[in-house]
């Protein structure tokens, strides 16, 4: 499902090269849900951009879903992630002056869908995240929890295999954090989603079935999680 | 593109107060390029109402100030197609000298005036009189209100070219009361008098004057306006004093090329208002986007090509400056009635009724406004739509 082959990732920072990964290779199979964790600067959230096409391999070769990811055009790899791919980021960012339906909304308007589809599609959505009575509020009439469940309403409405998430947890309290976890975890076991998201969380790991471990940009270990099988 | 309007219309919302001052000096800078370019037309328009088709103007080659043989009138009057001409000769009579001239006053020959400003509708009673009466003086109705005059009154100007102080007595209006409202809206404050006075009391002082200023004829058909003035030009050609003939409308125009000139310096004014507003907005149109990276980092993730994040973002601008721009050329066309109900209302004022935002002016705000639009959206929005996702992501998160 994501096949990641010796791939490499440097970047320019100012004057300096930030060797971000180095000859990383991982595969992860349909319907896991996979932890990336380390200290920051491991290259994790490299990593998860890199499987998530939002950027290209300075070297190696990047398959998902079928696809080289590494060999698309930008215009090409923005219709493969508004196909195959969820988005569910730290600080939620949801659009201010959306409400939540609308918010959840946003990635069909990308779709041939009419829009009483659209409408229907994303109330569904937030019913499966447990807000079908928070459509219409605006995101700062709802808690930093129900944000989250909003954004991930957001990452499922068009259905992609995969989800990804970057600190999903990284701005939320215990008890919500707990929650936002046990929501992957119920794509995952549910909806037969691929989940992968990078996190510092240790308690993610009793959610997932698999970690891996990073560290100055190579891949050091890959544990099983407390979900696995 | 429409399904994404709703998202355009509502980003506009984020930042109320914002979107009002940018649409605010967006609206003021349309209405007053609006306004400001009726300007060229009314100022025609007013030249036209102050003009006659059938009356031309003869002055010295060199120029207005510049005088010719009084026997050049009489030659004029003998050209096929004139009807009559009357001379005009500057007596730069003031009031009280130290003020300097405050209305255009003129010595003219008596009995040919009514015949060449026959349109001016001069009182047949009033005309008689001036005609036969030396000291009379008829007078333009704005110069009688601007100097609180009353028919009969004795009246004394002290010439700036000749060395001479007359005193002349009131005895008509120019135009007459039976003139349409155009022509004496338009009309200017003129003083005209005899000139057998000025030349006698000139002779008084042993001055024979036998020149004159300006020859203004009256030609018995339009269509023969031009013809009769190359004749007229060629009749002089070989003189000491050749002549320019044009018509009243381009005499005035001339006359007036210094307001001309204050026309093209308010245009550019209009124009420099204009680029300062799209540099303010485009200020804002980049402020706007540098505080949205975070989302547009989102809408790129989730599906948002780079063209279709680029049109969303530049719909956003060029349509708020659009309806700024179309609320501008509303309030340009509402001032402009304005203006003109005040100049209908008041005769004093009656050049402001020249000023009517055409239809041409109305497309050409809507296109400026939406040009201010698109010009200043298009670098922010091009910057933030061709920036690679996992840039804007490593910077913003």
């Amino acid at each position: 499902m994501i096949e990641l082959a010796h791939v490499s990732r440097q970047y320019a920072r100012g004057a300096d090269v930030v060797h971000a990964l180095e000859d990383v290779s991982l595969s992860i199979e349909q319907g896991r849900f996979v932890a990336l964790m380390g200290p920051s600067g491991s290259g994790k959230s490299t990593l998860l951009n890199l499987l998530a096409g939002l950027d290209r391999p300075s070297a190696g070769t990047v398959d998902v879903a079928g696809r080289r990811l590494d060999a698309l055009s930008e215009d090409e790899l923005a219709h493969f992630r508004a196909e195959h791919l969820g988005f569910v980021f730290q600080f939620f960012n949801l659009i201010p002056v959306l409400s939540a339906v609308e918010n959840v909304e946003l990635p069909l308007l990308l779709t041939a869908l009419g829009r009483g589809d659209r409408r229907r599609r994303a109330e569904t959505a937030l019913r499966i995240v447990g807000l079908a009575d928070r459509a219409r509020h605006r995101p700062n009439e709802l808690s930093g929890g129900e944000q989250q469940r909003v954004a991930i309403a957001r990452a499922i409405v068009s259905d992609p295999e995969i989800v990804v998430g970057d600190e999903p947890t990284g701005d939320l309290d215990a008890k919500n954090a707990e929650e936002i976890l046990g929501l992957l975890r119920t794509l995952k076991a549910e909806f037969g989603k691929t989940v992968v998201i990078v996190t510092h969380d240790p308690r993610a790991v009793r959610w997932v079935d698999e970690v891996v471990h990073l560290d100055k940009g190579v891949v050091t270990g890959r544990d099983p999680g407390g979900a696995a099988a | 593109m429409i399904r994404f309007l709703p998202l355009v219309v509502r980003n506009l919302g984020r930042n109320p107060l914002r979107t009002a001052l940018t649409g605010g000096a967006i609206l003021l800078a349309i209405a007053l390029v609006c306004v400001l370019r009726t300007m060229p037309a009314a100022f025609d328009a007013i030249l036209s109402r102050l003009s006659n088709n059938t009356r031309i103007s003869i002055h010295h080659e060199a120029g207005i100030v510049y005088s010719m043989p009084y026997a050049y009138l009489n030659k004029v009057r003998s050209i096929p197609g004139v009807v009559d001409a009357v001379s005009w000769t500057w007596f730069g009579g003031a009031v009280d000298p130290d003020e300097g001239v405050q209305f255009p006053n003129f010595a003219v020959d008596a009995d040919h005036i009514g015949r060449v400003y026959a349109d001016y509708a001069l009182d047949p009673e009033q005309l008689a009189e001036f005609e036969r009466t030396r000291t009379c003086a008829l007078v333009g109705r704005r110069a009688m209100r601007q100097n609180d005059w009353q028919l009969g009154q004795l009246v004394t100007l002290e010439s700036t070219v000749f060395p001479l102080e007359l005193e002349f007595r009131l005895c008509g209006t120019v135009p007459g009361e039976a003139a349409q409202g155009d022509v004496d809206a338009a009309s200017l404050p003129v003083f005209w008098f005899h000139r057998e006075y000025l030349v006698e009391a000139l002779r008084a002082q042993g001055v024979e004057f036998d020149v004159l200023g300006t020859i203004w004829a009256r030609i018995d058909d339009p269509e023969r306006v031009t013809a009769v003035m190359q004749q007229v030009d060629e009749t002089f050609r070989n003189s000491e004093a050749r002549t320019v003939s044009e018509t009243e409308k381009s005499f005035f125009t001339s006359f007036f090329s210094q307001v001309q000139g204050l026309l093209v310096v308010i245009q550019a004014v209009a124009l420099l208002v204009t680029l300062c507003i799209v540099f303010i907005a485009a200020n804002t149109a980049s402020m706007t986007v540098r505080e949205r990276m975070r989302e547009i980092a989102v809408l790129r993730a989730i599906g948002f090509g780079r063209n279709l994040l680029f049109g969303t973002l530049l719909a956003e601008a060029a349509l708020l400056s659009t309806l700024a721009g179309a609320l501008g050329v509303f309030a340009s066309v509402g001032l402009a009635r304005w203006l003109a109900s005040m100049g209908s209302a008041n005769p004093a004022m009656g050049p402001l009724t020249a000023f009517v935002v055409t239809n041409a002016v109305v497309v050409q705000g809507l296109f400026l406004s939406l040009l201010i639009g698109l010009v200043t959206g298009v670098v922010p929005a091009f910057g933030a739509s061709r920036r690679s996702v996992a840039s804007i992501l490593r910077e913003t998160f």
